[in-house]
């Protein structure tokens, strides 16, 4: 698999990771226990880029764990094998994201553990200063974990292959590409714009999203499933 | 008395507690702020929610924390729909 082929993979499997809303649900959260606790616009921002922060620094972490996990273990290149894992990986949670991915009835409760939900949401509302939201934004990356884990996987399994250098930039992508969404909503709040009508945009589009997330991850499974196993099979590519 | 209502919370996790005033008075008013609202004008509409469920609590010995959060979205519908909407979804964003 060429150089630009790998970065391609990365990208969407990041904007896979993009599309996931538990972040910006705390986010949201977060941001509205803010205002409402009466702080001041700075410290709305420096609470709220906090959280940012600590989800870019641990999906970075996330995704630099895995890769050195299976650096360690399979060298340069992974078995067809464990690719052939990975892309059924891929294409099961992207099945799983189209049945459970939202909770049913109004709101956007998603299928996570209710404990770990109840730990947000209190979390986000006890949260005081840039520190304490750093670390509900590492908190919030585990969270998503069963979610994130595949593309994270097939990333760590592309960018082994790369030379050392291109892992860098193909950490860096996966960890700029997964914060879009994020950032586009710090953007927003910080720039004035209503929760109410950010949470209902996300209420309204909720089914929208989901789809696009569950067929993004079987649309990735096939494709590094015909990049790497079809075509190391048939010697192309 | 609606200061001696029993609260039962919600699906009986944590025990009953009894009505507390400044507690609803103070989460309509953080959810008014949230929809950006003035803190004059937050502080007004809470006062006039907490009222009409004191007064709606006043023939009710016992109720659930969930029937005092509808109660509360319809009258806070009526001043500022979009604080409404997020008092409403305060429990099922995450």
């Amino acid at each position: 698999m060429d150089i630009a082929s790998s970065l391609a993979i990365v990208t969407l499997a990041a904007l896979v990771h993009a599309s996931f809303q538990l972040s910006v649900s705390v986010l949201t959260l977060l941001s509205g226990h803010a205002i409402g606790a009466k702080h001041s616009h700075a410290r709305v921002l420096r609470l709220t880029f906090g959280f940012v922060s600590g989800v870019g620094v641990m999906t970075l972490l996330a995704l630099s764990f895995v890769s050195l996990i299976f650096l360690h273990i399979f060298g340069y290149d992974a078995p067809q094998f464990v690719w052939a894992i990975a892309c059924g990986l891929l294409v099961g949670v992207g099945l799983a994201v189209w049945i459970f991915y939202y909770r049913r009835g109004k709101g956007t409760s998603l299928w996570i553990p209710r404990s770990f939900a109840h730990y947000l949401s209190d979390r986000s509302k006890a949260t005081k200063s840039s520190a304490e939201a750093f670390s509900l934004g590492l908190t919030s990356v585990i969270s998503e974990l069963p979610f994130i884990l595949a593309p994270v996987i097939i990333s760590a399994l592309v960018l082994i292959q790369l030379p050392s250098n291109w892992q860098l930039v193909g950490i860096a992508i996966y960890t700029v590409v997964s914060l879009v969404t994020l950032f586009s909503i710090w953007v927003l709040i910080n720039s004035g714009h209503k929760l109410s009508a950010i949470q209902k945009w996300r209420e309204d589009n909720k089914r929208f999203l989901q789809f696009a997330a569950g067929g993004a991850l079987a649309v990735l499974g096939f494709f590094v499933y015909v990049c790497k196993i079809v075509s190391d099979a048939s010697g192309t590519f | 008395m609606s200061d001696e209502t029993y609260i039962i919370k919600r699906k009986g996790q944590r025990p009953t507690e009894t009505f507390d005033k400044a507690k609803l008075h103070q989460s309509i008013t953080a959810a008014t702020l949230s929809a950006q609202a003035p803190s004059g004008q937050a502080d007004n509409i809470a006062y006039a929610v907490t009222n009409y469920v004191l007064e709606w609590l006043e023939s009710r010995p016992e109720v659930t924390s969930h029937d005092i959060r509808l109660v509360a979205t319809r009258h806070l519908r009526a001043h500022h729909p979009d604080a409404a909407y997020l008092y409403e979804q305060h429990r099922t964003t995450l």
